[in-house]
């Protein structure tokens, strides 16, 4: 990896407003958490399950948020190279397109695991302090929730980048991010077969709680589904910008 | 007529009818796979229908449509040297904003009678239902079309003023979700904010969050007039603000 390509990335952050999507992210997902906390009728803060209101608050909240949120910054970050003319410049500089999604890619994703492992924590901190919850808190399970949910929009993230990057109107970017929401959204409700179609599906598949009747109950998280994911995200990402690489800017 | 005529000009062979189209579809469908997933049958047929595909819609999918739109329809006017040509062009700003703001409305609304057909479909040759959507879901139609108004203006004025095609979306999302819950917390009154008002015209007659599940005239006089003030007003202060722009060097 170039450090140096990677610092220019974040220099070119200064002026793209990433950091307030970002912050609006967090607060987004905690806001909506919070919400669905509250308006829950069988939310009780001493009872052994208050924190699965939680969870299920922000199992919803990600998918809802995260996948438009996303599709932005990778937006913002890419369009500037192809408005500017930046592949081309790069190019000639020694950077590769294909170095330059992998830059991209880094910066932000550090943008988004912060945001992400950020609105968890605070999640906990609100549920603590504010909602009162004074059952021991599931470390494990959380800390699983978020390592999962962080994986998909990690995946989310690379995805973004590569279309954003071979497809100049962002308008198919930004398409496809509304259509992933609908898809993060409703894959709930769908076979599990369905939810591994799509990178979105896999947000289902990271649900921490959900209502089984009127109880909130804590749901187990697909693991392997999850690092598979994972795997195979990582992989396509470098083989197609491997393919940048040979390309003329 | 000539402005908007050049405006409708500007959009051919974009990709203007894949929003448009496809959005209000992939809603449609979303609402009917879930339903058909659970195994169960619609409670209320048609109501139940429209009030899963039409609710959901309301709360944030229409307003990012829409913002879509907004950024589609400018993003012509920052590419290349084309805002200098605006701006030293003879067109006054007032017929500017409204020609954009026109053909955005017109955009926005056309996603009704899609969502409109969508449903009959879905609900016919998919879901088999009896009979027929009630009469009362073609007026709300109508409304929503109406309610959609401002909102176009509203995001072609965000859109003028951001050169980014994704920052008026993110800014859309956010507003979206905070017009919501203004909705919830305060009821009608939130219909001051043009996304507040097609999430209000999208519940008319559902019974669902703020709404009591009757079409009562002040409703529909309430919801009318707001699209028409707030239409005039937003076009208004958007054609002062252009008239205080200039040449980009």
């Amino acid at each position: 990896m170039n450090a140096r390509a990677m610092v220019n990335e974040f220099a070119k952050m200064r002026h793209l407003g990433v950091g307030l999507v970002a912050l609006v992210m967090v607060l987004a997902v905690l806001g909506l958490s919070l919400f669905t906390l509250i308006s829950s009728p069988s939310f009780d803060p001493d009872s052994e399950e208050a924190w699965n209101a939680l969870l299920a608050g922000m199992s919803l909240a990600i998918p809802m948020v995260s996948p438009l949120l996303i599709a932005v910054l990778a937006s913002r970050q890419t369009d500037i190279e192809h408005q500017g003319n930046g592949w081309l410049l790069q190019a000639a500089s020694g950077l590769t397109p294909g170095a330059v999604c992998r830059a991209k890619a880094v910066a932000l994703g550090v943008v988004v695991t912060v945001a992400t492992v950020g609105v968890s924590l605070l999640a906990l901190l609100v549920g603590r302090l504010l909602a009162g919850i004074t059952a021991p808190v599931p470390l494990g399970h959380w800390a699983g929730f978020t390592a999962c949910m962080l994986v998909v929009n990690l995946v989310l993230l690379a995805l973004h980048i590569l279309i954003s990057a071979k497809l100049e109107n962002q308008l198919v970017a930004l398409g496809i991010g509304v259509i992933g929401t609908l898809i993060a959204v409703f894959a709930k409700g769908l076979p599990e077969v369905f939810a591994h179609v799509t990178p979105w599906g896999y947000y289902s598949l990271a649900e921490a709680a959900d209502y089984a009747g009127d109880e909130i109950v804590a749901l187990p998280l697909s693991y392997p589904s999850i690092a598979a994911l994972a795997v195979i995200g990582a992989a396509l990402f470098l083989v197609i910008t491997a393919r940048f690489d040979r390309q003329e800017a | 007529m000539g402005a908007i005529h050049s405006e409708f000009l500007k959009l051919k062979r974009s990709l203007t009818w894949a929003i448009v189209i496809l959005l209000p579809i992939a809603l449609v469908i979303s609402a009917a796979a879930n339903t058909l997933a659970s195994g169960e049958p619609l409670q209320n047929g048609w109501h139940t229908l429209w009030q899963r595909s039409i609710v959901f819609y309301g709360l944030f999918p229409l307003a990012i449509g829409i913002a879509i739109l907004a950024s589609l329809v400018w993003s012509v006017e920052h590419r290349g040297s084309n805002w200098n040509a605006l701006m030293s062009g003879p067109t006054p700003s007032l017929r500017i904003v409204t020609a954009k703001a026109v053909v955005v409305g017109f955009l926005a609304a056309a996603m009704q009678p899609v969502m409109l057909v969508a449903i009959l479909v879905m609900g016919k040759a998919v879901l088999g239902l009896p009979g027929m959507l009630p009469v009362q879901y073609f007026g709300i139609s109508l409304l929503i079309m109406a309610a959609c108004l401002p909102l176009a203006a509203l995001q072609s004025a965000l859109s003028m003023l951001m050169r980014s095609f994704a920052a008026p979306i993110a800014v859309g999302l956010v507003a979206a979700g905070i017009s919501v819950a203004v909705l919830m917390l305060g009821g009608t009154a939130a219909i001051v904010s043009p996304y507040a008002l097609v999430t209000r015209a999208t519940q008319l007659g559902t019974g669902t969050f703020s709404d009591t599940g009757g079409v009562t005239a002040g409703d529909v006089t309430a919801i009318l007039t707001a699209a028409v003030v707030l239409f005039a007003a937003v076009v208004t202060v958007s054609a002062a603000i252009l008239d205080r722009r200039d040449t980009r060097i």
